[in-house]
């Protein structure tokens, strides 16, 4: 009979797997390291970042690490390719998307001797963890650029979807453009998509008819950049350095340090007993998330120097949503001396005074 | 900034989002005249888009020549949707969509290897209709718009002109209506409805050309973002005539490019209900469809059936 089986696996499966729990999880061969990328390699932001960090982090390693381009957020898509790769002996499986969230929660239980991480996950386990970078810290930082940059105090945001990750880089673009200029604002466009040039091209031409003169951004495409470009305006990247496409206007970019995060948490894996945070990884500037790309040489010295001090001061420990922090309604968020937990970064639904927003 | 300038950058902005729509709708049309259910447009577009983006970043300074390399592309690759639903005579929905498909995969390989993504076009500069481009409001815009908005009217004209005033319209319709009356009366079904899918698939990628290379003046992988599909849905919204699909076209172009400008000058509104408008005017206008009376479709009688000679239905 088939069915005895069935107990006696399932008891194996999560015994095993809460042993490996307890006693942190370690491979049973010498790790061989494979990527699912969201989109494709050169698509000029979140993905390409990722295959810049693997390169880096491949000659940390002195290991070669495989790669699989253009895998979506359908479970249909993502567990065949998770499977071929653990098929031919890769046991640490990278993700790269948020969708890719559930998928890689099964796969964890079915594959208990493989290693997962994901960014900008939201499932952790034994043998899974998420990752994702405090991308408010180079966001306030580039804030603080686009503030002094200013010429009449209304700086733009271009956002993909009003979710915690975005929101709270949009709180603190404006934090930071604030401490260099208290009367500046930033008028935020939604676009509803993460990767539609049209939209973006659109908010963007929309703000600088408005007299805005930075263009920040959470979207994934240049194309806010190269409008601030043409219009003779200046504007702040995110994902990579966006001077690339638009060296006149981008001033400075908040950008991704994945290699930073990765090669010592795989070193870790590799190692043996490696533990997976039980609420995912949530590195900074100082252990590998995103970083500050500075600066054009339009920015004044004394403001490099102020936004460099303030990047000391974060890997020193400051937090930026320290209290009192109130939202635009006057509603307190961050009581004062107090700073914000991670799971208030997660649901932030709120805005400071000075964002001008839709509701 | 008062209402008027509000206004004035609103509806100037409006063509731009439109055109790629409303060529895409007409492509569409021609083909479906003829008796094919198109489903190709988002796929086409794709194809168009990266041909044109490609071809400008080869030939720096000749977006004509990387818009006409765009309705090329479109158009060999739609040869191959021709063959297999007026050759082969496969279901056309599945044709259709394999297609989109086939050209998401193709052009995004292509586009990576070739390395064109998000390399910076020159684009095409807009053409001010002197003395017109002067006059104050009317001149910014209507006459300071680029060169395919100009086009895009006469090309409608044209298509206008040759499916309902000239002998090959009327046969592309007579194959579209009755099959089998047509191919009874000595018109060649196959060839007519290749040259409707060919000649209607270079002006979708045409569409496709006008976002990567004049629009947004770059090349993003999967860029048309579903406007294929809301071409698809323009035409049937249009009842299959061409000038209701470009009052259509001008109308989602309308809401489309006000979104922004609502977000920017920073007006309170739900930004859901905003992102959701095109799609509540798409049902709104549906529904004032179907409650019409249907006589004014002019739906093809034949639109989605292969025509097999002499078989009994």
């Amino acid at each position: 009979m088939r069915w005895t089986y069935i107990p006696v696996l399932a008891a194996a499966l999560t015994g095993g797997a809460a042993i490996a729990y307890a006693a942190g999880f370690t491979l049973p061969a010498p790790p061989k390291i494979a990527f699912l990328y969201f989109m494709d390699k050169s698509d000029g932001g979140w993905t390409q970042a990722f295959e810049e960090a693997r390169v880096k982090v491949e000659k940390s390693l002195d290991q070669q690490i495989v790669y699989v381009e253009g895998v979506p957020e359908v479970a249909g898509q993502i567990t065949p390719a998770a499977e071929r790769f653990i098929q031919r002996g890769y046991n640490v499986i990278i993700g790269t998307a948020f969708g890719y969230s559930d998928t890689f929660k099964e796969l964890s239980n079915k594959y208990p001797k493989v290693a997962f991480l994901n960014a900008s996950g939201t499932t952790n386990g034994p043998n899974l963890e998420s990752f994702y970078g405090r991308t408010y810290e180079s966001q306030y930082l580039c804030g603080m650029v686009a503030g002094a940059m200013s010429k009449t105090g209304k700086l733009g945001f271009v956002a993909a979807h009003p979710i915690g990750p975005v929101n709270w880089t949009i709180n603190a673009y404006e934090m930071g453009a604030l401490k260099m200029n208290p009367k500046a604002t930033t008028t935020v466009v939604f676009t509803g998509a993460w990767n539609d040039p049209v939209k973006e091209r659109a908010a963007a031409q929309a703000m600088a008819d408005q007299g805005i003169d930075v263009i920040g951004q959470h979207v994934d495409t240049p194309t806010p950049q190269i409008v601030a470009q043409e219009r003779g305006i200046y504007g702040t990247g995110h994902h990579r350095d966006f001077r690339e496409f638009a060296p006149k206007a981008t001033l400075c970019s908040s950008a991704w340090t994945w290699e930073k995060f990765l090669a010592p948490e795989l070193k870790k894996v590799a190692a043996g007993n490696w533990e997976p945070s039980p609420y995912g990884a949530f590195p900074g500037i100082k252990e590998g998330g995103t970083d500050i790309a500075c600066c054009n040489a339009a920015v004044p010295k004394e403001v490099v120097d102020k936004v460099m001090a303030e990047r000391d001061a974060i890997i020193a420990g400051k937090k930026i949503f320290t209290g009192p922090i109130k939202d635009i309604a006057g509603t307190e968020r961050v009581a004062a001396n107090a700073s914000l937990d991670d799971g208030g970064f997660w649901k932030m639904d709120w805005y400071i005074p000075g964002v001008i927003t839709q509701k | 900034m008062n209402l008027g300038d509000f206004l004035i950058n609103w509806i100037a902005n409006a063509p731009v989002t439109a055109v790629p729509y409303a060529l895409a709708a007409l492509g569409l049309i021609v083909a479906e005249r003829s008796g094919v259910l198109n489903l190709t447009a988002e796929g086409l577009m794709l194809i168009g888009a990266l041909a044109g983006a490609g071809t400008s970043l080869l030939f720096v300074g000749h977006p004509a020549v990387a818009l006409l390399a765009a309705m090329a592309a479109a158009s060999v690759v739609s040869l191959l949707f021709a063959v297999l639903v007026v050759v082969l005579r496969i279901n056309q929905v599945i044709a259709g969509l394999s297609v989109v498909f086939f050209c998401q995969g193709l052009t995004g390989l292509i586009g990576t290897l070739a390395k064109w993504q998000n390399k910076q076009l020159s684009g095409l500069a807009p053409l001010k209709i002197w003395p017109l481009s002067e006059i104050p409001i009317i001149g910014r815009i209507f006459f300071m718009q680029d060169p395919v908005v100009y086009l895009t009217i006469l090309i409608f004209i044209a298509v206008n002109f040759l499916l309902f005033k000239t002998m090959l319209g009327l046969r592309i319709r007579a194959v579209g209506e009755n099959p089998g009356a047509a191919d009874a009366a000595g018109v060649s079904i196959t060839l007519h409805r290749i040259l409707a899918i060919v000649a209607g698939s270079s002006l979708i990628g045409l569409a496709g050309g006008y976002i990567s290379v004049v629009s947004v003046k770059l090349w993003v992988t999967g860029m048309t973002g579903g406007r294929g599909w809301i071409a698809v849905a323009l035409v049937v919204f249009a009842r299959w005539a061409p000038w209701p699909a470009l009052a259509g076209a001008l109308l989602f172009g309308c809401i489309e490019a006000l979104i922004p400008h609502v977000a920017a000058a920073g007006i309170q509104v739900p930004q859901y209900l905003m992102l959701m408008t095109p799609y509540l005017a798409t049902i709104a206008v549906m529904i004032w469809v179907g409650a019409k009376d249907s006589r004014g479709s002019q739906e093809p009688g034949a639109l989605g059936q292969p025509h097999v000679r002499e078989e009994r239905r």
